[in-house]
């Protein structure tokens, strides 16, 4: 424990080509994929299209998120690893180009868009002054242009100070931080709403924003876990991300493992429970004999799973296991938002060219928004006034 | 300040020397070294937790966890066996038309028997393993508990009590106790004042 002790600043992380050439191949091809798909099977490409575009919105969002609650606790520990979280946010800008090409898809997608089904339904037309293409594209295309202005801010504000080492900025951002937070509850529920819950215009569910904001948070911590043990593994990350700190990242997600379930099952029982019809046929699409096995995975997979593996003190402090698990919850997460999507559609689950075509092309894209942001900025938040307290401390 | 309660009670049998430090680092660098020394029995008083303090004793990790674990299982079970029997098989209701196993309506009760039990297990394994409530042994000085920090080299037990023994060092092979050779040795340390200390009670 010494008194005085300079954090040394790993710098910034150049991706290795192989694994840059992955992203880009994932990108070209699911681009290629994605084009045919669009020609060939658009029923199958647009629900592919908004099912990805939420996923990766949720992981970018969920960066900014996480990074928030940080400035807005004033959390020590995650200060070596807030800069990972930060660089998903390089992504928030390409949705504008993903909600363009959704805009074309909106009426093969949402019932609610076609003027006659509208006209004849008391139910419908009663949403109408709601759910109506310009609302729903002025509220949706204002809701990303917001986050990218926090991301602007708060994230432009944790780089300058890694020059300036400025103490200030944190509590600039401590500021921004609650600002956001509001914003997001309030846009990140109606962007769930909107995009995933008006899939079926019919059912609705209060519960639905907080249950898209607990997949959210699920999926981004998964994240951080694997960036984080992968920089260590390239030795990116030296005396400065210990066991401790994957242990408390570990506890992050077994926290939300639950809470996911815990909002889920929530949601379930109340419609359950209560058994009205306009509710309860929503859960009915997803417990016919072909999607029961996809709702089986999530309670026993997603949550299950998850939690036993995570449990033990071990295995939250065990890189490998930490790394292995957080892919499962991504995986995991992809496969909730697909059983979110895919009954108001079809009536068994799909999973093809089209469906991995159109994934590979935003997880290239991600992939390299990504490690663009960690090749230009600081991996770790150097001039962060927690940063020494967090490395010690959590240093036995 | 308190020498007189602690120092007239020489018929008392000795718990050890106890020596004061001032400042967190200090106390932690010489807990180390007293472990090293390997004297049969020590122990450390801080008016708050201590990073790195456990490490520097050598303690354990608690069991602690697998009580909650194992107390968490049970009742889950517990809420399983309560809800199947009472509602499949004792007095079966038809609520709503649902099945009498309807596994999603017990849901909240599996999660608070789980709780509660875990909760209840945690607390009473905690104070057993703490050795607590105890009623024969008091505070040796009150500024323990405000702002001072202090470690104590314990006299081998030499009336039979039933004094906990948290941790045992690795060898057998103890080093022998005296209390000036403790005191200076606590001393050396850079201890700020030396002290014996006597067993005290409540009782």
């Amino acid at each position: 424990m010494q008194a005085a002790h300079q954090i040394p600043n790993p710098g910034k992380f150049q991706v290795p080509s192989g694994l840059r050439n992955v992203f880009i191949g994932l990108l070209v091809a699911g681009l290629v994929a994605a084009g045919l798909a669009y020609a060939k099977d658009p029923a199958r490409f647009w629900p592919a299209l908004v099912h990805n575009h939420f996923y990766f919105l949720s992981l970018a969002l969920g960066g900014l998120f996480f990074a928030a609650i940080q400035w807005v606790t004033g959390a020590m520990w995650s200060a070596p690893v807030r800069r990972l979280a930060e660089s998903f946010t390089a992504f928030l800008p390409w949705l504008l180009v993903t909600f363009a090409i959704l805009f074309f898809g909106l009426k093969d997608l949402y019932k609610w868009t076609n003027h006659d089904l509208v006209a004849g339904d008391i139910m419908l037309s009663g949403k109408q002054a709601y759910l109506n293409v310009p609302f729903f594209v002025v509220r949706n295309v204002l809701a990303i242009l917001l986050w990218i202005a926090f991301a602007g801010k708060m994230i432009g504000n944790s780089i300058r100070q890694d020059e300036t080492k400025d103490p200030a900025i944190t509590g600039r951002n401590r500021v921004f931080g609650p600002i956001f937070l509001m914003v997001f509850a309030i846009t990140f529920t109606l962007t769930a709403f909107d995009l995933l819950m008006s899939l079926d215009p019919y059912w609705f569910s209060t519960m639905f924003g907080v249950y898209c904001f607990a997949g959210l948070f699920y999926s981004t911590l998964a994240l951080v876990a694997i960036v984080t043990v992968y920089l260590k593994r390239k030795g990116a990350l030296d005396g400065i991300v210990n066991d401790n700190h994957l242990h408390d990242l570990g506890k992050f997600m077994f926290a939300f493992t639950v809470f996911w379930a815990y909002i889920g099952f929530s949601q379930f029982m109340l419609i359950w429970y209560a058994n009205l019809p306009e509710e309860t046929g929503y859960f009915l699409h997803r417990m016919t004999p072909a999607w029961k096995a996809v709702s089986a995975f999530l309670l026993f997979g997603k949550f299950f799973t998850v939690f036993v593996m995570l449990l033990p003190r071990g295995n939250k402090r065990d890189p490998r296991v930490l790394f292995g698990v957080g892919w499962f919850m991504l995986v995991a997460q992809w496969i909730d938002i697909l059983w979110l999507i895919q009954p108001e559609f079809f009536t068994s689950p799909k999973f093809g060219w089209v469906e991995a075509g159109v994934l590979a092309a935003f997880a290239g894209a991600f992939g390299l928004a990504m490690f663009r942001f960690l090749g230009r900025h600081n991996i770790v938040a150097i001039g962060d006034p927690r940063l020494a307290e967090s490395v010690l401390h959590h240093h036995q | 300040m308190a020498t007189g309660t602690l120092s007239a009670s020489s018929e008392k049998p000795m718990a050890g020397v106890l020596g004061y430090f001032d400042d967190p680092t200090a106390l932690v660098e010489a807990t180390a070294k007293v472990r090293e020394a390997n004297y049969s029995s020590f122990d450390v008083f801080t008016p708050y937790p201590v990073h790195g303090l456990d490490a520097a004793q050598g303690l354990k990790r608690s069991p602690l966890p697998y009580v909650t674990f194992v107390a968490g299982a049970t009742g889950f079970m517990l809420a399983c066996i309560l809800q199947g029997w009472t509602s499949v098989i004792d007095w079966p209701l038809n609520v709503g038309g649902k099945p009498f196993w309807s596994w999603p309506a017990f849901v909240p009760i599996m999660f608070e028997l789980t709780v509660l039990l875990g909760g209840l297990a945690t607390v009473g394994a905690m104070f057993v393993l703490n050795g607590l409530p105890n009623i024969t042994k008091k505070a040796f000085d009150p500024s323990l508990t405000t702002n001072r920090f202090a470690i104590l080299i314990e006299a081998p037990v030499q009336v039979a009590s039933d004094e906990e023994e948290e941790e045992k060092p690795k060898s057998q092979n103890f080093k022998a106790f005296s209390e000036a050779e403790a005191a200076d040795f606590l001393k050396k340390l850079g201890a700020k004042e030396v002290r014996t200390v006597y067993q005290e009670g409540w009782f």
